[in-house]
């Protein structure tokens, strides 16, 4: 549009021109200014449904991976130091094998006093089985004599006296004899307590206590000494909420993956259901909390190859699980 | 007959040329008609702008999360932050429907702390799910999402760090207080404020919970991602009729917000207002100019007519004049408005604001309309003079 | 009807309205303009001059009558076609010029070519040349605010010429001249305008340029009183 060059007016192509541009670039900032809404996939994979169950009808719960035994809390019969500590956690323990052992010293002392009693009460038996010994034959010989001039009248009562005390005496340390055996009995049952054993076949889980620590009766610290539980299988406990729990196809097996590891999901296999419904363990965990709402607890069996050392669940782990929902049941709803 | 009408085009395109030198020969007026047109364009695209980017400020906390396509809350919830809380199993109950592909929890709650002046600054504390983080905003600032796997980890939104440590070159490394519980910001978010640009803490559901001193139910919303080819519209309405509780697609949970604020602000009224006065000040300036400028060119028109200018053409020479003062004046106004975006969006009460297309657009349209009303009533004065007027 | 005139009009009547009341402005007009002359219409103001001129050059309609230009009946095209005609046929000189102030000399003395489509440069071109005629070419870049009366009179001329036409009217050409500049304007207009196939009308009560005249029409009160190469001595 070079028709009048001379004329280079402002008005007419100075200030078009810089509106264009000015057009231009008000654009471009509001084209590139526009806020950035687009949705995007997660960074790190969310839990989700198992492609089986993806557009079927389905329950989803949270739950906790435990033993097949559920976690067994070792205590101790008795107080005391603890003298020996003969498991870590992780180790495979067979049924009877000791765990630990507390300090025995003054049972044993109570054992040997009891020994000594004993021996002390056979000493007694042998003493008194002489003299009544001694005693039955002097009557005897005494009653022998025909003559009762030969043997005074007061004679025979002494003798029959002495045998009499000496019977009394045996019979004392009889019973003295099986007191301290007694006593040594239950010397020794201590001694049997102070060594703690484990109940059941199964895996060291926790271990709560250390050599010279004090472990009592009463439960000190709240928590338990030893942990221990069946790892082989691990089953998990999956809580449904009580609204959906008549959906859930009982019996099925569950899809489940731990926290975090939401893209390694494996099949369970059902084990049981509670019979009781339970309130809903909060994350919390505050004791002033009031609860309403109440869970189902279902028991689903984890395969051999999601466990064990190098596996992928462990006891205490939290998991997602889906379950597929009884048919129909979300048609009545 | 092709010829011809290109001819006509032609005609039409000439008489243009002087049409514009008509205009712009009288510089006063010519400038007053730009000054009205780009006051007015600047007027109602700035305030419209501001009022969209305020009004949207209650859908920041929604746009904030840039995973979640539904969200499900309580059936009283409204907004972001105005939310009853659920159960936590509500959870699995949203994970158990079908075409959900994913679900994981939110918090969202308010904590007062004390800061380093000793004022009291309320916070809202945002929980987001521990394993996957899904619900933080997309970028950061300074550090990185892995932080919160530690301990005791919050993120600070960057409005937040203006307003709680406005001389610090950096909050990171700062240790506050929550419910008790010691609080390390280890990062901080690059997020769009809320309306009342309350400081933002982010950190992990879990540790949101001891954070927050609550009652029982804590869960303040579910995120959910759709399946592939289950539109988010109808996973919320499944979502809803199998588990009882309210389920938004992002966009209409976006637009909760707005509306929230629309329902319980003056703010558009004011706005209205505005731009209605915008729109009024366009008319009255361009308006009265135009006409002053036809009627100074009355005469000019009348002889252009008697020479033989159909008014076809004339209406197109005045569409042409009105349209060059349109033009160069809208895109003055939207180049004032632009700036004036861009030199305060630095300022924490201006970040994020972006100029959303529509309002150009309508701005353009009220450009159309004014200049439309009175370039209507100039030429009818033009087309009611007789060209005989020219002899006397 | 003459059909060899350049313009016929018959029983030409126009009326105005007047509040309640109609004022008839022409009673019957019959008149044929002969081409290759330079015909003045004269007469006071009020006298319906400047109507009749309206009606012959097709930008009043009559009331009543027809007007012929060149053998068509003008007010028989619609209102684009007559506007195509005038631009065709007419060539205007207003009494005020009515120059587009923001367009300089050859731009105005260009505008019905540039309003019959041609492009800009050429027309200005053309017009230049016509300017060059009208002895002001050297003025052809320079805005009418900044010509003197009888140059802005000149492009005028210019303006009514330059795309040929076969029909000139000027409304009071010398009106705002004096005697010197008028005189020459209208020798200027007798040497260029006046040519074979093209009749000049020239509206004017400018008694100093009678003598320029081929042929006086005197109108008075909307009637013609007076038809020939001289003015009536009572005038």
């Amino acid at each position: 549009m070079a028709l009048f060059p001379e004329n280079l007016s402002f008005s007419r192509k100075i200030l078009p021109i810089l509106a264009v541009i000015g057009l231009i670039a008000a654009i471009a900032y509001i084209a590139f200014g526009l806020p950035d809404r687009q949705l995007e996939e997660p960074a790190e994979e969310p839990a989700r449904a198992p492609t089986a169950l993806a557009d079927i009808s389905r329950v989803a719960g949270a739950g906790i991976v435990e033993p097949s035994s559920e976690i067994i809390d070792i205590g101790s019969a008795l107080s005391g130091l603890v003298t020996g500590l003969r498991v870590q956690a992780g180790d495979r323990v067979e049924q009877g094998q000791v765990l630990f052992t507390v300090d025995d010293r003054a049972v044993r002392a109570q054992l040997r006093q009891a020994e000594a009693a004993i021996g002390e009460a056979r000493a007694a038996i042998a003493e008194a089985q002489s003299a009544a010994t001694t005693a039955a034959q002097q009557l005897a010989l005494y009653r022998n004599v025909e003559d009762p001039a030969a043997v005074s009248r007061a004679e025979v009562i002494r003798a029959e006296g002495e045998a009499a005390s000496a019977r009394s005496r045996l019979q004392l340390a009889r019973a003295r004899l099986q007191a301290a055996q007694a006593s040594a009995g239950t010397a020794r049952t201590e001694l049997g307590r102070l060594i703690v054993r484990a109940p059941i076949a199964g895996e060291i889980l926790a271990v709560n206590i250390r050599k010279g620590e004090y472990v009592s009766t009463m439960g000190g610290g709240g928590q338990p000494f030893i942990q221990m539980g069946q790892t082989q299988p691990l089953y998990v406990r999956v809580d449904i909420d009580e609204d959906e729990a008549g959906r859930v196809d009982l019996g099925a097996a569950a899809y489940i993956s731990p926290r975090g590891t939401a893209d390694r999901q494996v099949q369970a296999n059902f084990v049981r259901a509670e019979p009781q419904v339970v309130p809903k363990r909060s994350l919390t965990n505050n004791s002033q909390e009031r609860v309403d709402v109440r869970v189902l607890q279902v028991l689903y069996e984890l395969p051999e190859s999601a466990s064990g050392d190098n596996g992928l669940f462990r006891v205490g782990q939290q998991i997602d699980a889906f379950i597929p929902a009884r048919s129909g049941k979300t048609d009545e709803r | 007959m092709g010829a011809s009408r290109q001819k006509c085009k032609k005609i039409g395109l000439v008489m243009i040329w002087i049409a514009i030198r008509m205009l712009t020969g009288d510089k006063t007026k010519f400038y007053g008609l730009l000054f009205g047109i780009a006051f007015s364009t600047l007027l109602i695209t700035q305030q419209l702008t501001i009022f969209v980017n305020l009004i949207e400020r209650g859908a920041s906390g929604v746009y904030n999360v840039a995973e979640a396509e539904v969200w499900v809350m309580d059936p009283v919830s409204r907004t972001t932050d105005i939310s009853y809380a659920m159960p936590s199993t509500a959870l699995e109950r949203v994970r158990g429907v079908p075409g959900v592909e994913w679900a994981v929890p939110h918090i969202r709650a308010n904590a007062a702390i004390r800061t380093d002046t000793g004022d009291l600054e309320q916070v809202a504390i945002i929980g987001v799910d521990d394993a996957t983080l899904i619900g933080l905003p997309r970028t950061m600032l300074e550090g990185d999402v892995s932080v919160l796997a530690r301990p005791d980890s919050v993120i600070i939104d960057d409005v937040g760090t203006t307003r709680m440590f406005p001389d610090q070159p950096t909050p990171v490394g700062e240790v506050l207080e929550l419910n008790d519980q010691r609080a390390v910001i280890r990062a901080m978010a690059d997020a769009i404020p809320s309306f009342t640009s309350t400081v933002v803490l982010y950190t992990r559901y879990s540790q949101a919970l001891r954070y927050v001193p609550g009652t029982r139910n804590r869960l303040s919303f579910v995120l959910v991602g759709a399946a592939d080819g289950i539109p988010p519209g109808e996973l919320a309405t499944r979502v809803t009729e199998q588990t009882g509780l309210r389920a938004r697609t992002r966009d209409e949970f976006a637009q909760d917000g707005v509306d929230f604020i629309i329902e319980n602000t003056g703010i558009p009224f004011n706005f209205g207002i505005t731009v209605l006065l915008g729109f009024i000040v366009g008319v009255a300036i361009v308006g009265l100019t135009f006409s002053l400028f036809i009627r100074d060119n009355i005469k000019q028109f009348g002889a252009l007519k008697a020479i033989g200018v159909t008014n076809a053409k004339i209406v197109r020479m005045v569409a042409a004049q009105a349209g060059m003062v349109g033009a160069i004046g809208y895109a003055l106004g939207l180049v004032g408005t632009a700036i004036f975006i861009w030199a305060f969006g630095g300022d924490p009460t201006f970040k994020g604001f972006y100029i959303p297309w529509q309002i150009p657009l309508f701005s353009l349209v009220a450009v159309f309309v004014i200049l439309g009303m009175t370039g209507f009533f100039a030429l009818r004065n033009v087309l009611r003079t007789e060209p005989a007027a020219v002899f006397r | 009807m003459d059909h060899s005139a350049a313009i016929s009009t018959r029983g030409v009547t126009r009326d105005f309205p007047a509040g309640q009341d109609v004022i008839t402005v022409l009673h019957g007009i019959d008149l044929d303009i002969r081409a290759g002359e330079m015909t003045f219409l004269v007469g006071e103001s009020g006298s319906g001059k400047t109507t009749l001129i309206s009606i012959m050059c097709g930008i009043l309609w009559p009331t009543q009558g027809q007007v012929e230009i060149f053998g068509t009946d003008i007010y028989a095209l619609t209102d684009t076609e007559l506007v195509e005609f005038r631009l065709a046929n007419i060539g205007f000189i207003f009494q005020q010029y009515n120059l587009v102030p923001s367009i300089d000399a050859a731009a105005n003395a260009a505008v019905p070519l540039i309003a019959r489509g041609m492009a800009v440069q050429d027309a200005r071109a053309q017009a230049t040349e016509m300017l060059n005629a009208l002895n002001i070419a050297d003025q052809a870049d320079k805005l009418p605010s900044q010509l003197s009366g009888g140059q802005q009179q000149r492009v005028a001329i210019a303006r009514a010429l330059v795309h040929e036409p076969r029909l000139v009217v000027c409304d009071e050409p010398t009106a705002a001249l004096d005697a010197k500049s008028g005189r020459r304007v209208m020798d200027l207009l007798r040497d260029i305008a006046v040519a074979e196939d093209r009749s000049v009308i020239i509206v004017t009560h400018d008694n100093r340029i009678f003598d320029l005249a081929d042929r006086i029409l005197v109108l008075e009160d909307g009637r013609i009183t007076h038809d020939g190469k001289d003015m009536p001595e009572d005038h």
